[in-house]
């Protein structure tokens, strides 16, 4: 018998294992390599024993007897057959009734070729059917949602994807009808399937059932060349899988990454590959001309960039770099600091959090912490929204039982699974902080459940109306709790990289303050020279841009004018100076460049990035860049050699290596790490034993409390107006309708009903439709940020309300 | 936000919140709060599961999943006389096909339908635990058993014509019932100290006695 106390010992086949006590036998004897075939049972899911695909035998006081393996748990000596003449008969039986109304249509069938049921069929069937009759039939495909079409006669009634919906996602829209023979997987009639999940049940449906529209007969699975990234759509980096046909990426499919994703995306991660093939996507560099722009040579363009970044002399400005790779990142940061000579440059716009605070607040919280939390506190964003995949882990963790506590402006995905949830409004956030802290009232009991055990405080910046400094007194709360970690949340795909990078105006790379005399000496020595004092951050720099006290600005990926919280600021400030767009597209803000280079996007560059938790990825290439694309260091480095100077950056393993040298939060990486052994699910900076980078304890800054105007929630979402969910034809179409929230009873002070239109003053003016929302707080102007008629609103704590009536109404 | 039934009778809504009190977990009221919700509609309509989702906080697709699974709750509108026809094996067996095919020929119904004013509703359903009195059927849920095809469509007939505001079991079987699966009797009946027990020892033995069997 086992020795481990956790450890069973059973006889798979006549073979003695060790396996993990309470391990389901299913799991056991594929984790001891004994395959049993099934359908229905996923390893991150709840089993149900639908499919009977798993039979086995088992010795039992009664004699042997089959059981489905995947709601067997193992149990110490239990003897077990998988293969003995009455299982293979079972098995045999069990993929003749599944195909008995099977369409057998795998020919023109996406899940042809990696379909299980197609190769248990194979592997475990009888190889022929008895059934002649009539198969059951219904119209093939129906769409169920704009993504995800069904096909139910090749359902094999799994409950994969319905159990996904329920025990995962939490948006059970897709369930079993009817009964009998006549069961169907189905949506309500007119209630489409509109998770921000849906890709993962077609993922996981072991048939050709469910299918991805924008993916539909665009490849056979043979074909499909593959790589393994994460996708840089949000600072979680779930793991995936880029898949190209015929050099274009034409699939992107979850990975099984234990600390972070877990082999879930969102449909965002999932279908946003459609950018990398947009028509309008800048592949020759272009050189503005009148109100456009004409193609040009790279010889010309870099050339034309560079002479006039030279005459500037320091008077020049970076910003971006928060969507690029962290050696694009790094390599931006010493073409910067190093051969610009400016100490101006920043990664975020104003819309994120303080620098020091995001990249090294202490003690940080992983993802997995969640796992073994007493409590979670939620003070920031809807997951929902902005970080999807965490808002998954996060329910999970509530779910198994950690008492969640949700504050927000108005209701969020995950209030269903919260212990307690606590609204306010926007500019009231100090003063509940200070009643949340006291336990005061009715917050008492959400006090007392952060009060005990472990707890992880999710913070960062419900809506970008709301200062960033809010965050960091959250968390200044938060460690005042006995054993509180922190994970600071910031959405932009490899933010954290950038600022490890050094992509802030108080920051070097490696999580260094720009004071840090010694290891400014450092840099200095390897760079060549290195700017004194501080920089100006984001806001700053337009300001001066707009002033013309910053004559150049170069771009690295960033879009101001959508993203800054002041849209008319970044326009005057792009109008006036003299810009260098690194870039995939033209957007609202390089359409105001004087010079767009076209960069590589993701599956043809490699690289690392960092996620909000400090895990270092690997992304890799699949795919050429299309045009005259090239990676973001490569122009960097040309720039650099027209300014006279040497970057070094002629490999992308040679700047990682450089960056892993002089940025000590990284020190110890090396580039092939990645690609092997427990390296394949990212290493989390700082490792052990470094040199210690800067470590930033959150502190309680003084907060003002806002007006008594109606206070703005300007919140993102999902699918947005930005650049990368406008250039995905599948995705762009889901952008929820523009609106003005109230809460009822300020609708009914303002005398409007849902539909009618008003107008909202903040930087600049909208007019929007009113949609009633009880679950807004009071006082509050709800407003998703960054669709195209809310673009010009601005960030700003309040707004001025009008209701536009009709005239002679 | 008003109740998502605030257009119901008031009789009820009462019902419905007494019902969603009922339960701890407001998800076990879906089936009460269904049959409540197919009175107020006729049957169980699209909106009738919508309105049962926004009460309980299921999603309107888990409603239709279990309205779906339970044959009698009626997703169709239903007649004023639903006439149930047995088919399963006993009444197979003593001519229910014949039975179905009267009352389809009586009402001008065929199974699974609902004639144009409303009347009757036909269908065939599995055993309705009558096996005894086999052929039997069901309107409105009240038994008739031991029926022939010709008295099933007097039965019909009668039906239509007398159109009675409820319809009781003991009086159809009265009229038009043959031989019932059993007798009830009295009530109470006499001389018995407690209801058979169906398995486990009864007579004068008791449990630790040695006398069980
Ligand atoms: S659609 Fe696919 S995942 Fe869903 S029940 Fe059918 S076979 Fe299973
Ligand atoms: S895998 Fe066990 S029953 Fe389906
Ligand atoms: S078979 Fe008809 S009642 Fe049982």
């Amino acid at each position: 018998m086992a020795d481990a106390p956790d450890q069973v010992s059973i006889t798979l086949d006549g073979r003695v294992v060790e396996v993990p006590r309470g391990a389901l036998l299913i799991a056991a004897a594929i984790e001891a390599g004994t395959y049993i075939p099934h359908f229905c049972w996923h390893p991150r899911m709840k089993p149900v024993g639908m499919c009977r695909m798993c039979l086995v035998e088992i010795d039992t006081p009664r004699g042997k007897m089959l059981t489905t393996s995947c709601t067997t748990p193992v149990a110490d000596g239990m003897v077990v057959e998988t293969s003995s003449p009455v299982v293979k008969k079972a098995q045999e039986g069990v993929i003749e009734f599944l195909l008995i109304n099977h369409p057998l249509d795998c020919p023109v069938c996406d899940k042809g070729g990696e379909c299980p049921l197609q190769d248990q069929t194979l592997a475990y069937g009888p190889g022929d059917g008895r059934f002649v009759e009539e198969k059951r039939h219904y119209p093939k495909p129906i769409p169920i949602s704009d993504l995800v079409a069904l096909d139910r006669e090749r359902c094999i009634l799994c409950a994969r994807c319905t159990r996904f919906s329920e025990e995962i996602s939490g948006d059970p829209l897709i369930e079993f009808v009817d009964r009998g023979n006549h069961v169907e997987v189905n949506t309500f009639p007119n209630h489409p399937f509109t998770s921000y999940f849906s890709g993962n049940t077609v993922q996981i449906c072991p048939v050709g059932a469910l299918t991805a529209r924008p993916y539909r007969f665009r490849a056979r699975p043979w074909d499909l060349e593959a790589v393994e990234a994460v996708s840089t759509v949000d600072s979680v980096h779930s793991k995936v899988s880029l898949e190209a046909s015929m050099n274009e990426i034409v699939r992107i499919s979850g990975v099984d990454c234990d600390p972070t994703n877990q082999g879930w995306l969102s449909d965002k991660d999932r279908f946003v590959y459609e950018h990398l093939l947009a028509d309008d996507r800048v592949v020759v560099p272009l050189i503005a001309n009148g109100d456009g722009f004409r193609e040009a040579s790279w010889g010309e363009a870099v050339g034309l960039a560079a002479s006039r970044l030279a005459d500037l002399g320091g008077a020049v400005a970076g910003l971006g770099g928060a969507r690029s790779t962290n050696e694009d990142a790094y390599v931006f940061s010493r073409f910067l600091r190093g051969v610009v000579g400016t100490p101006h440059l920043d990664a975020q716009l104003d819309d994120g959090l303080a620098p020091e605070f995001a990249a090294a607040v202490e003690p940080r919280a992983l993802i997995d912490d969640l796992d073994d939390a007493d409590a979670i506190l939620l003070w920031g964003p809807d997951l929902k929204e902005e970080l999807p995949v965490l808002y998954l882990r996060v329910r999970k963790a509530a779910t198994a039982g950690a008492k969640l506590v949700v504050v927000h402006p108005r209701r969020t995905g995950l209030d269903d699974v919260a212990a307690h949830t606590i609204r306010y409004r926007p500019g009231e956030g100090p003063a509940l902080l200070r009643r949340l802290a006291a336990g005061e009232g009715d917050l008492a009991e959400a006090r007392d459940a952060l009060g005990a055990g472990k707890v992880v405080a999710l913070v960062g910046r419900p809506g970008l109306a709301e200062p960033a400094e809010l965050a960091e007194a959250v968390a200044a709360f938060a460690l005042t709790l006995d054993d509180a970690r922190i994970l600071p949340l910031v959405r932009r795909g490899n933010v954290f990289g950038a600022l490890d990078m050094g992509l802030a105006p108080t920051l070097l790379p490696g999580r260094v303050s720009v004071d840090d005399a010694e290891r400014r000496r450092a840099l200095a020595a390897r760079w060549g020279s290195l700017p004194d004092g501080v920089g100006m951050g984001a806001t700053d720099i337009l300001e001066a841009a707009a002033s013309g006290r910053i004559g150049a600005l170069v771009l690295l990926g960033v879009d101001p004018v959508r993203d800054h919280p002041r849209p008319d600021l970044a326009r005057r400030a792009l109008e006036r100076a003299f810009v260098v767009a690194l870039d995939l597209f033209v957007t609202d803000s390089t359409r105001h460049a004087d010079v767009v280079l076209p960069v590589a996007g993701l599956g043809e560059i490699q690289g690392t990035v960092t996620n909000l938790e400090g895990r270092v990825q690997k992304l890799n290439r699949v795919v050429p860049p299309p045009g005259q694309a090239r990676p973001a260091w490569s122009i960097l480095d040309d720039l650099a050699a027209a300014l006279g100077s040497e970057l070094e950056a002629d490999a992308v393993e040679k700047i990682f290596e450089e960056l892993a040298t002089l940025a000590p939060a990284y020190e110890g990486l090396t580039w092939d790490r990645f690609d092997w052994a427990e390296g394949r699910d990212g290493v989390v900076v700082p490792l052990e034993g470094v040199t210690p980078p800067l470590r930033h304890v959150p502190s309680d800054p003084g907060l003002a409390v806002v007006s008594e105007r109606p206070a703005l929630h300007l919140a993102r979402v999902l699918y947005d107006d930005g650049v990368l969910v406008r250039h995905c034809p599948s995705l762009a179409s889901l952008a929820p309708e523009a609106a003005a929230h109230l809460h009822p009873r300020d609708a009914s002070v303002l005398a409007v009903r849902e539909g009618d239109r008003v107008r909202l003053e903040g930087v600049g003016v909208v007019e929007l439709p009113v949609v009633l929302d009880p679950t807004l707080a009071e006082g509050t102007v709800y407003v998703p940020f960054n669709l195209a008629e809310t673009a010009a609103l601005g960030a700003v704590p309040s707004v001025r309300i009008d209701v536009v009536r009709e005239a002679g109404s | 936000m008003s109740s998502p039934i605030a257009h119901w009778d008031p009789e009820y809504q009462r019902r419905a919140a007494t019902i969603v009190e009922r339960y701890p977990d407001v998800r076990s009221a879906v089936m009460p709060l269904l049959y409540l919700a197919s009175l107020h509609h006729g049957h169980v309509t699209e909106e009738a599961m919508e309105e049962v989702a926004a009460l309980t906080g299921l999603t309107a697709a888990q409603v239709q999943s279990v309205a779906s699974f339970y044959t009698m709750y009626k997703r169709e509108r239903v007649g004023r006389y639903l006439v149930s026809v047995c088919t399963s094996i006993s009444c197979f067996l003593r001519g229910a096909d014949e039975v179905l095919a009267a009352v389809e020929g009586a009402t001008g119904v065929v199974d699974g339908e609902t004639d144009d004013e409303g009347l009757f509703t036909v269908e065939h359903v599995e055993c309705i635990g009558a096996c005894g009195g086999a052929p039997a059927l069901q309107v409105n849920y009240e038994f008739v058993e031991g029926v022939t095809p010709a008295k099933a469509a007097e039965l019909c007939r009668w039906l239509r014509d007398a159109r009675p505001e409820v319809v009781l079991g003991d009086e159809m079987q009265l009229l038009f019932g043959g031989r019932p699966s059993f007798d009830p009797g009295a009530p109470e009946p006499e001389g018995a100290i407690a209801p058979v027990p169906a398995f486990g020892p009864y007579g004068s033995a008791r449990p630790g006695t040695g006398g069980g069997r």
